[in-house]
């Protein structure tokens, strides 16, 4: 397998969010100062730079399937929708006067979720306000769409809710007594999984209500991934990446795959349609796995700091990762 | 611990029209060149353009089934993870709690979380004080009483609005909850800012330099005074001077409650026990050397600790090994002391209030040493503080049992914790801190050549001194 530095940029602080276009021609990154940059692909050189939110940017999400809208959130409280192929800011909704912490599109684009401290909305592709639910109890810490798209997964200290995307009610209410950091969804909708403080995951077929918790973390989970075959989960919260396999029945009674780094793992990603996973961990070093095989790993480099954000373009052939010290680095990954 | 890359958080509490907002606008419109973030709570009304404000809710994350030893801050997780991914660091973040938070759980969340405990350090826990209300919040509240017994630096705010005399034992009876703090006094929270942030509360070495008085030992006894007796039986008075006639006026000077130091820490004139009954041991000293008195005053702890023989209105008793419990009228008593050689012997009173006086052939005898001890039982708070120090080494893997056991039973009344300690094999000091069942302990810098002893401090509820003393010794080598 062979790993190249395709190309690579500074920002002028941590890289808090990092994305992909869905055509995989505009990568957006956040700087924790504000800035959002758009470089273009393959190559590397600076679209944009959009101005972001006062005080940093929290987060940034791409519309899905077509076209360049790019959506931002940050700690002035305000949405802000941009056309990043243009340069241009489109539409902002002042939501909050707390942090917006997540965003994320329903898959086919027509609804985009946003949360700031214990309040949700959906908000329309033009910024517009189209609902916005009851506060949550606490904290809202993570949003996950289901990938059929039928409804959104909010996690708050004490449990999860799934929200109909269309209709706004509860679907169903999962309680879970502690702090949840990460959610995922299993690409075929079956499995939900929370990364938590405790240190466990926990994992729900929603459709049956059946559950599992899987502990025995060094720390608290916070870096979540799942194959596109939905068989294995990939997780962080030590020093190893902890794979659980979730064919069947789910992980329970089986014992999960480990692969070590020297340091805390701190992000975890697995390719859209093929079978790598790319780890990363404080030190610097990246690894790329295939579960699967006999001698799993198959790549490793060094960074100069710890990734912080790390993704797949869509076509699985270039990984992006953003670093602490404001890198933005792209490699090219080829058989 | 100063010289590591952590973000030095302060903390600051305090019930609601303590003070607290005043102090925190002051910290932060005064030029002090620092880059702050403030963490307030919801109900905050902090707003400074240059400065970094983040509101918050508290929420508490329950570790384990609700235990509230366990509980840890989800907000502050949540923002100081977000606060550490800045490129221009902080010097400092000031957490501002809700009056009535408890600031266990604020202090725990830097204990339990280990991305929290690298990235962030407790610099102290400043507690806002409203002298005019804070008795009240004393008697019927939990949280006012945790607020100071978490607090590394107490602010005595308003002063103003209240007697000295009331402020001073208001003081006095904050020590004896925290005697670790340091304790300042303002009216309108003019504190020096240098006295609040970077305190470096957590770190004992530091708590000691700012109150080396914390770890006074207590002793059964409040007074002891030394007399020069000759042989013969002569009058020992308790109570004040009879107004006979006015040469007793001069007579009362030798009235130890006119001695400055007398009633240190009794203004509130409570007793211990029975008003009307006073222990007293009379025991001869060789000199007034040190050496002598401190042999005298630890065999004076263990007679205290023996029965008591009643001694009524009028009787006769001898110095020598016998706690005697003087049994008084209106406070006043009438004792026959039997001296059996001449020489220096040490009066120690249980409790320090009553007025003392010996006479020989109708003159008045003035002790010629006398000093005043810090009581066991005159808390009435709940909460206190015991402070141990013993020199030697500790048995590394006696104390992890010691600390181990004692956490687990009992970690949800021992609020902080904090000390220095000496461990076999290692040549560098092991600091120790913690809250609750939470607790850190690293090596710092070596003793190189400083006296290797044990320094330790418990704030906490219902706390057991001498059982807290006995235990730690056994984990000496």
């Amino acid at each position: 397998m062979n790993l190249t530095k395709h190309w690579a940029a500074v920002l002028d602080d941590y890289v808090i969010d990092l994305a992909w276009s869905p055509d995989g021609s505009q990568l957006a990154a956040a700087s924790a100062a504000g800035p959002v940059t758009i470089f273009k692909n393959p190559e590397g050189t600076k679209l944009h730079e959009l101005p972001g939110h006062d005080n940093g940017t929290n987060c940034l999400a791409w519309k899905p399937s077509s076209g360049s809208t790019l959506a931002t959130g940050g700690q002035d409280g305000k949405v802000k929708l941009w056309d990043a192929a243009a340069g241009q800011h489109t539409g902002t909704n002042e939501l909050s006067k707390t942090w917006i912490e997540h965003l994320a599109w329903r898959p086919n684009g027509s609804t985009l979720a946003a949360s700031a401290g214990r309040e949700l909305a959906f908000l329309n592709p033009d910024a517009s306000l189209r609902h916005r639910f009851k506060p949550a109890p606490k904290t809202l810490s993570a949003l996950a769409w289901q990938p059929k798209g039928g409804c959104l997964a909010a996690a708050y200290f004490g449990g999860v809710c799934l929200w109909d995307a269309d209709d706004f009610v509860p679907q169903k209410e999962f309680a879970y007594g502690n702090g949840i950091h990460a959610l995922v969804w299993s690409p075929d909708s079956k499995w939900l999984v929370s990364g938590n403080q405790d240190p466990s995951v926990h994992l729900w077929v929603p459709e049956t209500d059946l559950e599992l918790n899987m502990s025995g973390y060094e720390g608290k989970v916070k870096e979540l991934s799942y194959d596109h075959t939905s068989r294995w989960l990939a997780t962080g919260g030590g020093k190893d990446a902890c794979l659980w396999d979730c064919a069947g029945a789910g992980p329970e009674g089986r014992d999960p795959l480990m692969f070590p780094h020297d340091t805390k793992v701190c992000a975890v990603a697995f390719q859209h349609s093929h079978g790598i996973l790319a780890t990363a961990s404080q030190d610097g070093v990246l690894m790329l796995w295939s579960p699967e095989r006999k001698q799993p790993l198959r790549a490793t480099v060094k960074m100069p700091s710890a990734a912080t954000k790390i993704c797949w373009s869509p076509d699985d052939t270039q990984l992006a990762i953003g670093s602490e010290k404001g890198a933005v680095y792209v490699l090219k990954c080829e058989d | 611990m100063s010289n590591d890359t952590s973000i030095p958080v302060t903390v600051l509490t305090g019930f609601l029209g303590a003070g607290k907002t005043t102090l925190l606008n002051r910290i932060l419109t005064e030029q002090h060149g620092k880059k702050l973030a403030v963490i307030e709570n919801e109900f905050g009304e902090v707003g400074v353009d240059n400065q970094l404000v983040i509101q918050s809710d508290e929420e508490l994350f329950e570790m384990n089934n609700g235990c509230i030893c366990c509980s840890v801050r989800g907000d502050l997780i949540r923002i100081l993870g977000r606060l550490m991914k800045r490129k221009d660091k902080l010097d400092g973040i000031l957490i501002e709690t809700t009056g009535l938070a408890d600031p266990g759980p604020v202090a725990q969340t830097f204990f339990s979380d280990d991305e929290m405990r690298t990235h962030f350090r407790i610099d102290g826990i400043v507690t806002v004080v409203d002298t005019k209300h804070i008795l009240q919040h004393l008697g019927d509240s939990p949280e006012a009483q945790k607020q100071i017994a978490f607090a590394d630096v107490l602010i005595l705010n308003k002063t103003d609005l209240v007697s000295p005399a009331e402020l001073d034992q208001l003081e006095k009876r904050i020590h004896k909850m925290n005697s670790a703090a340091k304790i300042l006094r303002a009216q309108n929270a003019d504190v020096p800012l240098d006295a609040v942030l970077n305190v470096g509360g957590f770190n004992l070495s530091r708590a000691t330099e700012l109150n080396p008085a914390f770890l006074e030992p207590e002793y059964p006894f409040e007074w002891a005074g030394a007399y020069p007796l000759p042989t013969g039986t002569h009058e020992l008075v308790i109570g004040h001077c009879h107004h006979d006639h006015d040469e007793n006026e001069h007579e009362c000077d030798h009235d130890h409650e006119e001695h400055d130091h007398d009633h240190e820490g009794h203004e509130h004139h409570h007793h211990h026990g029975n008003p009307d009954e006073l222990d007293v041991v009379v025991m001869s000293v060789k000199s007034l050397d040190e050496n002598d008195l401190t042999t005298a005053r630890d065999a004076a702890v263990l007679t205290f600790s023996d029965w008591e023989n009643k001694v009524k209105d009028g009787d006769t008793f001898t110095p020598g090994g016998t706690l005697h419990r003087l049994l008084l009228k209106d406070g006043h008593g009438h004792y026959k002391l039997q001296i059996p050689h001449d020489g220096h012997f040490l009066v120690f009173e249980g409790c320090g209030e009553h007025p003392l006086h010996i006479h020989v052939a109708g003159e008045t005898v003035k002790p010629d040493w006398q000093k005043d001890f810090q009581h066991t039982h005159s808390h009435e708070d709940a909460v206190s503080s015991v402070g141990i120090s013993e020199p030697g080494e500790l048995d590394g893997k006696k104390l992890n049992d010691w600390i181990g056991k004692l956490l687990k039973e009992k970690g949800g009344d021992i609020y902080r914790m904090k000390g220095v300690l000496s461990v076999k094999g290692s040549n560098k000091r092991l600091v120790f801190q913690g809250v609750h069942m939470l607790f850190d302990a690293k090596f710092d810098r070596e003793w190189a050549g400083a006296p290797r002893t044990n320094t330790l401090v418990f704030i906490g509820k219902n706390l057991d001194r001498a059982a807290l003393n006995e235990s730690f010794k056994s984990c000496l080598t």
